[in-house]
């Protein structure tokens, strides 16, 4: 009775097969290129791809947003930089994007370009919906400490 | 095969039961606690496998060129691990030597579902865990679309089936340990169980050996006590009762003893006057002659039954004894039958001369007696049939009458027993067959009635040879 018993307990162990079951989201982050916001003529904003064959990081597009527009029906309301150097660091739920910029730099539109621009990548890149953009610039400032969305994408 | 003999005594099947209670219990709950440690480990495992895949691949894939080349796939295959398999349309890039064993419907899952799934399968002898996953593209507003890029990982779960098989062995050694402890615990449970009904069964061998003073002590209040106080109870009874009966009974005997006692000596006067009136007889009235005969007889018949009391009264006493000597059985019973002129009436016949051991006067009143009653109530021929095996003497009275009725036949040896009813003046007293049975048991032997085969009654008297003279009912004082 007891090998019975020993057999029954040892023939259910183990690791058993299983048929094919969902393991949660895919991965994502393959792009063609990275999505720059500019401003159209009728100050709305507008998304615009450049294809450089893959997404790159959220500094890299702010980097890029920074570095213009190059011939285009678009403008940016970003006043140009010639240390374009962006630091970016990441928070479960905020996205601090330190920009080589003053207030006086941007117009809110242009605040906008930038955040749009981050969280979009960072959305992309398989990050969260819900995360905010804080844009940090060089001198103090009220502006600084401002949680933000994009308005295109919500 | 061969039955097992199943388990007797309370001991035995108490024991089994609580061992197999206790370790079934024991083995259930150890099997369970380990299934469900079990599917939890398996579970994590997958998912830290899942995790660090989707991991891997998040953290190269933004840097990854798209539309892939070839060394792009390579690149997201060295990021993944071994063992990966990456797709891209018409392109692959395979590493390791078990991608091979990625399913077909894992394939198509992967396609359909456009999610993350996995599977495990068990592939020469080890478990196996697949994960297969498309790379998706997330447009900036979140929408999200396949890539094209697949990447599938094949992944041993050869340590965690260790780990499982771990569990399961500390599972069966956890119902193992278990066996000791219930041994234990079954053999006190049945210690302290049948202490109380063995010495119930004491008692009752006592009472039934007829020590009815034996009692059980009273502990506790459960059911076994309830059934000592029942036992003491009904033993109380029993002595009450068996007592008020022997007093009735010694009371009894003691009246009847005491009667016939008290009778006997006006009965000597009777007699003597009775004797004085016979001899006067003949010279009466025929009327008055009939009188004092009719006198004489019932004086007769009333000296008789005091006498058979009296006899009685000693068996009943235990007082009565044999005067054991050798006798030749067959003269003795043909003396018996010559002193009361029946020779002429009964054909004796005698197998041998037999000699045994016996009180030669009591022998005479039970052949007298079972002889009589032939002639009496029976019909001529009567016949006595002395014989003889190695144990027993047989002597046996036949007649050729109508023999017993079968509603008598239990109740001839009873005192003053008539078997018909109408008939009731006969000049016996009603206790000859109750003494002779007596004495036939004062020698160790008995008496029995039956059919003789013509139809008549048969009567046999049996006595034991060899048998040892201070036994039997001689030396029992009551």
């Amino acid at each position: 009775m007891w090998c019975a018993a020993a057999a029954v307990l040892l023939a259910g162990c183990g690791v058993q097969p299983s048929g094919v079951t969902g393991g949660g989201e895919a991965p994502t982050g393959v792009a063609p290129g990275v999505t720059l916001y500019f401003v159209d003529a009728g100050g709305e904003l507008r998304p615009q791809l450049r294809p450089t064959g893959r997404l790159g990081t959220v500094s890299d597009a702010v980097q890029l947003l920074l570095t213009g527009l190059g011939d285009s029906d678009l403008r940016t309301e970003i006043a140009p930089t010639t240390t374009p150097r962006v630091v970016v660091t990441s928070t479960p739920d905020v996205l601090r994007i330190e920009v080589p910029l003053t207030i006086d730099d941007v117009t809110p539109l242009g605040i906008d370009q930038i955040v749009c621009t981050a969280l979009g990548v960072h959305v992309q890149g398989g990050g969260s919906r819900d995360t905010r953009a804080q844009v940090r610039f060089t001198l103090p400032t009220p502006e600084s400490e401002k949680h933000r969305r994009c308005p295109v994408t919500g | 095969m061969t039955r097992r003999p199943r388990p007797r005594g309370l001991r035995a099947r108490l024991l089994v039961a609580f061992v197999l209670v206790t370790v079934l219990g024991a083995a259930a709950a150890a099997w369970s606690s380990a299934g469900s440690a079990r599917t939890a480990l398996v579970t994590s495992t997958q998912q830290r496998l899942t995790e660090a895949v989707t991991g891997r691949i998040e953290a190269v894939v933004p840097e990854l060129r798209y539309p892939p080349d070839r060394a792009a796939l390579d690149r997201l295959r060295a990021a993944v691990g071994s063992n990966t398999l990456v797709t891209y349309e018409d392109m692959r890039s395979v590493g390791g030597a078990d991608t091979g064993l990625v399913t077909r419907e894992l394939r198509a899952a992967v396609r359909s579902r456009n999610a993350l799934v996995t599977q495990r399968i068990t592939a020469g002898g080890r478990p196996w865990l697949l994960i297969g996953t498309p790379v998706t593209i997330t447009a900036p507003d979140g929408a999200r679309s396949p890539s094209g890029i697949e990447v599938y990982a094949v992944r041993d779960l050869a340590g965690v089936e260790r780990q499982t098989d771990g569990l399961t062995r500390s599972a069966v050694s956890t119902a193992a340990l278990a066996l000791p402890p219930a041994v234990l615990l079954a053999l006190l449970a049945s210690r302290s169980v049948l202490r109380p009904v063995r010495d119930l069964r004491d008692t009752a061998r006592r009472l039934a050996a007829g020590d009815l003073g034996a009692r059980l002590p009273v502990q506790g209040a459960d059911e076994l006590t309830e059934l000592t106080v029942t036992v003491n109870e009904m033993a109380e009874s029993l002595q009450t009762s068996m007592t008020a009966m022997r007093r009735m009974q010694t009371d009894a005997r003691r009246f009847a003893a005491d009667v016939s006692h008290e009778l006997r000596t006006p009965l000597s006067t009777l007699t003597a006057v009775v004797e004085v009136l016979a001899t006067a007889a003949d010279g009466m009235e025929a009327d008055a002659r009939e009188s004092a005969e009719l006198a004489i007889t019932e004086t007769h018949r009333l000296v008789r039954l005091v006498e058979d009391l009296m006899e009685v009264s000693r068996f009943d006493a235990g007082t009565a004894r044999l005067r054991l000597e050798d006798v030749d059985v067959t003269g003795a019973v043909r003396d018996c039958l010559r002193a009361r002129g029946w020779l002429e009436e009964i054909e004796l016949t005698a197998a041998e001369e037999i000699v045994l051991r016996l009180d030669r006067r009591r022998l005479d009143v039970v052949v007298a007696n079972l002889a009589g009653n032939a002639l009496r109530h029976g019909e001529p021929p009567v016949r006595v049939h002395v014989s003889a095996s190695r144990e027993q003497v047989r002597i046996e009275v036949t007649d050729s009458g109508p023999g017993l009725p079968a509603d008598v036949l239990p109740h001839v040896f009873d005192r003053f027993y008539k078997a018909d009813a109408v008939r009731t003046r006969t000049p016996g007293s009603g206790l000859g067959l109750a003494i002779a049975l007596e004495n036939a048991r004062l020698h160790g032997g008995d008496v029995t009635a039956g059919r003789a085969e013509g139809g008549g009654a048969r009567f046999v008297l049996r006595l034991p040879r060899d048998r040892d003279p201070e036994d039997g009912r001689a030396g029992w004082d009551v």
